[in-house]
């Protein structure tokens, strides 16, 4: 890092820190209690760190799959929508089909990526028949997921609940069968350890390794960076671009399906489930340069945030704090490289 | 008393990690000169001028502009003391205008009438001709160093960098752009820095001129008080046979295996709107065909079509008989045609990936398995291209971006030439390379040949053509318009051939 970049950097971690501290003070409230608050809610104690780790798992699957697409140039961000999807395909499969045993996880989880992927491969298509922009078309595709999430969950014989009696159904799903939850790693007391954040961990290995170690992922990243150079060496660009955001769409539905099945939420599908992870996931990629393995423990940074964010809320401090500490630090991570970037081409 | 000199470098010292870029190096410039900068790949020219632009910061020594001590952190204030480059590379945006490129480095509203108006005014005051609204991606090299210069021109600097501006322009151009340059510091009493490799256009272009070898300056003489020979043999530290950098190498020698019947690469119609407009040309195995002609004539439009950039209008290519699908990636190169593109930085690399994997891209499947790339396999290989092409890096693990220009060139002819293609296409192959390198990428060429590969050299300069091939085309408006026996060829009836004559 140059040296105006790691300054750039140090100014806006500070601003990160301060800024907030100087609004809750202007509010009213004592920022260091609101620090302890943030610190308390997120690794306080187990129960604190057991949110935490869960809240790290499907924002680091959507951050792993964001650092594919965006290493091949096909830039994808539409992630929120791809993860409600997910969670749409998840739930159908869960309650639908009559999978015996545990088996019912793997298939929900499944259907979930390959609803996603091939939710994100339309933008690929859409690019390669008629050169619509890929950041554009994934985006706009977020708020259409939306609107299918929202008209399932409110037509009966799609998935919405059923009721007995005269109570009316709320907008949301009957809930998962049991079997397909996502269960704990191991006994300990207190503290739970989500499959959720082994199968994000695992997952981030592999296309850390598929990125780094294979050809695929060499063609992939030379693609990225320059594709006429790519094109000359004979990669097809498109296609590895649209294999890339497909991949990365099925991370997003994977964390949709995590989503779905851990306890971040009611085990139903509502329009809500998605609870941003898909834009934070793609802060996470951003602040992890594109490196799956970086986007471990940023991805956690992100988690404790959020956990630690929530239990700010209760204590009275508007919510949006955190994510203007959440921006700043984006921000700090980000701006040096840009910076850098500029003063080459001037 | 003395004017101050317009800028004073005093005991400038760089290191990247173990590399010494410039070692201690003094250099006054003075305003109304041309002052050359020589040196081999490597030796720190281009970091030496990125320091001065505030690219780069200099680990120690000082700069003094008109008598007083500056500090330069970055070109904002680079063009603010009145310090402005050309770089070695275009840094133009290839979408835009070209109005728009010109308008793109300054601060301030910006006024389409008003800069248009300033390019013209410009192009009409240094005899630049170039149309302001022309999208710069259609431009040829020669016309995108005319924007370049403009572009810097147009901040009125008073100390102007030219990093190998006319590694791209044919003699004529070259010419052309000392004349402007000898204005600028005459008429201007602006200061003009030159780099080359091109010997002759050191001797006749400047005024004074410094030699730096691996760093260090070994020579600081006034242009008319030395020679082609001393400056050579400084710039390397030895004596040299003077060959490609003063044009009179000898002519090219017969090709050991005579041309065989057999054509290696046959291009028949090719058609491109714009740039080609049926082209055939036939090379055969075991022969260097030169194709001659001025910048912009299509030279480009043939190389993107060899480089599987664009799929022709019209026309097929057929490499050892067989047609190629054109429109499949790497057809081409799976054919066994190897090219050297003309702008190495567009196709020819990929400038974040490491030395080591671009030395390899082309051939990934040579390095690893079925899945997994052999990390160890594509070292060895890297190592042995380096080391076998001379290739100067920080480390084969360095991103590419950190070589001098030269020996990025190496790393592209490298790869291409250890390919063993059937065919091998290098446009302007010569580009960029100090003079012991030329020497010996004309030796690699005619080995290429004697093994019976067909070679095609897409070149604009007489002597390159003249030094290397056995037969030469011409071509002009994407044409070929003329074709004969090198032996044969001069520059009279070259020119005549080039000039759509024919
Ligand atoms: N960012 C960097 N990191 C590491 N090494 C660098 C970096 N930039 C330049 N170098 C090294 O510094 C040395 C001098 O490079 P420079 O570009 O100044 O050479 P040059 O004289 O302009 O050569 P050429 O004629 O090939 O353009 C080279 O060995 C190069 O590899
Ligand atoms: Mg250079």
């Amino acid at each position: 890092m140059t040296r105006t970049g790691a300054w750039v950097s140090a100014v806006i971690v500070a601003a990160a820190v301060v800024l907030p501290g100087l609004l809750i003070a202007v509010t009213g409230g004592s920022p260091a209690a609101a620090l302890r608050a943030l610190i308390q809610g997120s690794l306080g104690d187990a129960t604190a760190v057991s949110q935490t780790l869960l809240y790290a798992a499907p924002l680091l699957l959507v951050a792993v799959g964001a650092c594919c697409s965006a290493r091949s140039g096909a830039f994808n961000i539409g992630q929120e929508g791809q993860v409600l999807i997910g969670a749409l395909a998840g739930a159908a499969a869960g309650l639908r089909l009559a999978v015996p045993g545990p088996a019912l996880l793997v298939v929900v989880l499944l259907a979930a990526a390959l609803a996603a992927g091939a939710w994100a491969w339309l933008s690929a298509l859409m690019n390669r028949l008629r050169g619509v922009d890929i950041a554009v078309s994934t985006l706009l595709m977020t708020f259409l997921a939306q609107q299918v999430v929202a008209f399932a969950v409110t037509t009966p014989w799609l998935l919405q609940e059923s009721r007995l009696g005269a109570a009316a159904a709320l907008p949301q799903s009957n809930k998962l069968p049991s079997r397909a939850l996502l269960g704990s790693l191991g006994d300990h007391p207190g503290l739970q350890l989500n499959l959720g954040l082994a199968v994000g961990i695992v997952v981030a290995v592999l296309v850390a390794v598929a990125l780094d170690r294979t050809r695929w992922g060499f063609r992939l990243t030379m693609a990225g960076l320059n594709p006429a150079a790519a094109r000359h060496a004979g990669i097809s660009v498109t296609a590895v671009g649209g294999i890339a955001l497909t991949v990365s769409g099925a991370l997003a539905g994977l964390a949709g399906a995590v989503l779905l099945t851990s306890p971040l939420s009611t085990n139903r599908l509502q329009p809500d489930i998605s609870i941003n992870i898909g834009w934070d996931g793609l802060l996470v990629a951003l602040v992890a340069r594109n490196r799956p393995l970086l986007a471990i423990p940023i991805a956690g940074l992100f988690a404790v945030l959020r956990a630690g964010g929530n239990f700010l809320a209760a204590t009275g401090v508007p919510p949006y704090l955190v994510d203007v500490v959440k921006a700043l630090l984006t921000l700090a991570f980000v701006a040096p490289a840009v910076l850098r970037r500029r003063s080459v081409i001037a | 008393m003395a004017p101050e000199p317009a800028l004073r470098l005093r005991g400038i010292t760089k290191r990247y990690g173990a590399v010494v870029a410039c070692d201690g190096v003094d250099l006054t410039l003075e305003r109304g000169e041309i002052h050359g900068l020589l040196g081999e790949n490597g030796a720190g020219k281009s970091t030496l001028m990125r320091i001065l632009l505030g690219l780069e910061t200099q680990d120690s020594g000082a700069i003094d502009r008109d008598g007083r001590a500056v500090t330069i952190t970055g070109p904002r204030q680079a063009a603010a003391l009145g310090i402005s480059m050309v770089h070695q590379h275009f840094s133009l945006v290839d979408p835009l205008a070209v109005w728009e490129n010109v308008a793109l480095g300054q601060s301030g509203p910006v006024r389409r009438a008003a800069v248009r108006a300033g390019v013209r005014a410009a192009a009409e005051r240094y005899g630049l001709a170039i149309d302001p609204d022309a999208r710069v991606g259609s431009l040829s090299a020669g016309e995108r160093q005319r924007v370049e210069l403009l572009k810097c021109l147009r901040r009125d600097p008073a100390v102007l960098i030219m990093d190998e501006p006319t590694s791209v322009l044919t003699r004529a151009e070259s010419a052309e752009l000392f004349a402007v340059l000898r204005r600028v510091v005459a008429a201007e009493h602006r200061a003009v820095v030159l780099i080359s490799h091109k010997l002759a256009e050191i001797t006749t272009a400047t005024d004074r001129v410094t030699v730096i070898r691996a760093g260090r300056v070994v020579l600081r003489r006034a242009t008319a008080a030395t020679t082609e020979a001393e400056l050579a043999r400084e710039m390397v530290g030895r004596e040299v046979t003077l060959g490609a950098a003063v044009g009179v190498l000898p002519h090219a020698p017969a090709p050991a295996a005579p041309a065989s019947s057999q054509a290696a690469l046959r291009l028949r119609g090719l058609t491109t709107r714009p740039g080609l407009d049926d082209l055939c040309l036939t090379v055969h195995a075991g022969e260097i065909v030169g194709l001659y002609g001025a910048e912009g004539n299509g030279q480009k439009s043939l190389g993107d079509v060899l480089s599987g950039l664009t799929v022709p209008d019209a026309g097929t290519v057929e490499v050892a008989g067989a047609p190629v699908d054109l429109r499949r990636p790497g057809a081409l190169s799976a054919a066994g045609l190897g090219i050297v593109p003309e702008d190495r930085h567009h196709a020819g690399v990929v400038l974040d990936l490491s030395v080591a994997e671009n030395l390899v891209m082309t051939r990934l499947g040579d390095v690893s398995g079925r899945v997994f790339v052999d990390r160890r396999r594509l070292r060895r290989r890297a190592r042995a291209l380096a080391d076998e092409y001379g290739i100067t890096a920080p480390s084969l693990d360095s991103p590419l971006r950190t070589l001098s220009g030269g020996n990025q060139q190496r790393v592209v002819l490298a790869r291409e030439l250890s390919g063993r293609p059937r065919v091998l296409v290098a446009a302007q192959p010569s580009r960029g390379l100090d003079v012991g390198a030329v020497e010996d990428l004309y030796a690699r060429l005619r080995r290429c040949a004697s093994d019976g590969i067909a070679v095609l050299v897409i070149s604009t300069e007489l002597e390159e053509i003249l030094a290397l091939t056995t037969r030469v085309a011409t071509i002009f408006r994407g044409r070929i318009v003329g074709e004969l026996p090198t032996a044969q060829a001069d520059a009279e009836r070259l020119g005549l051939l080039t000039g759509g004559a024919a």
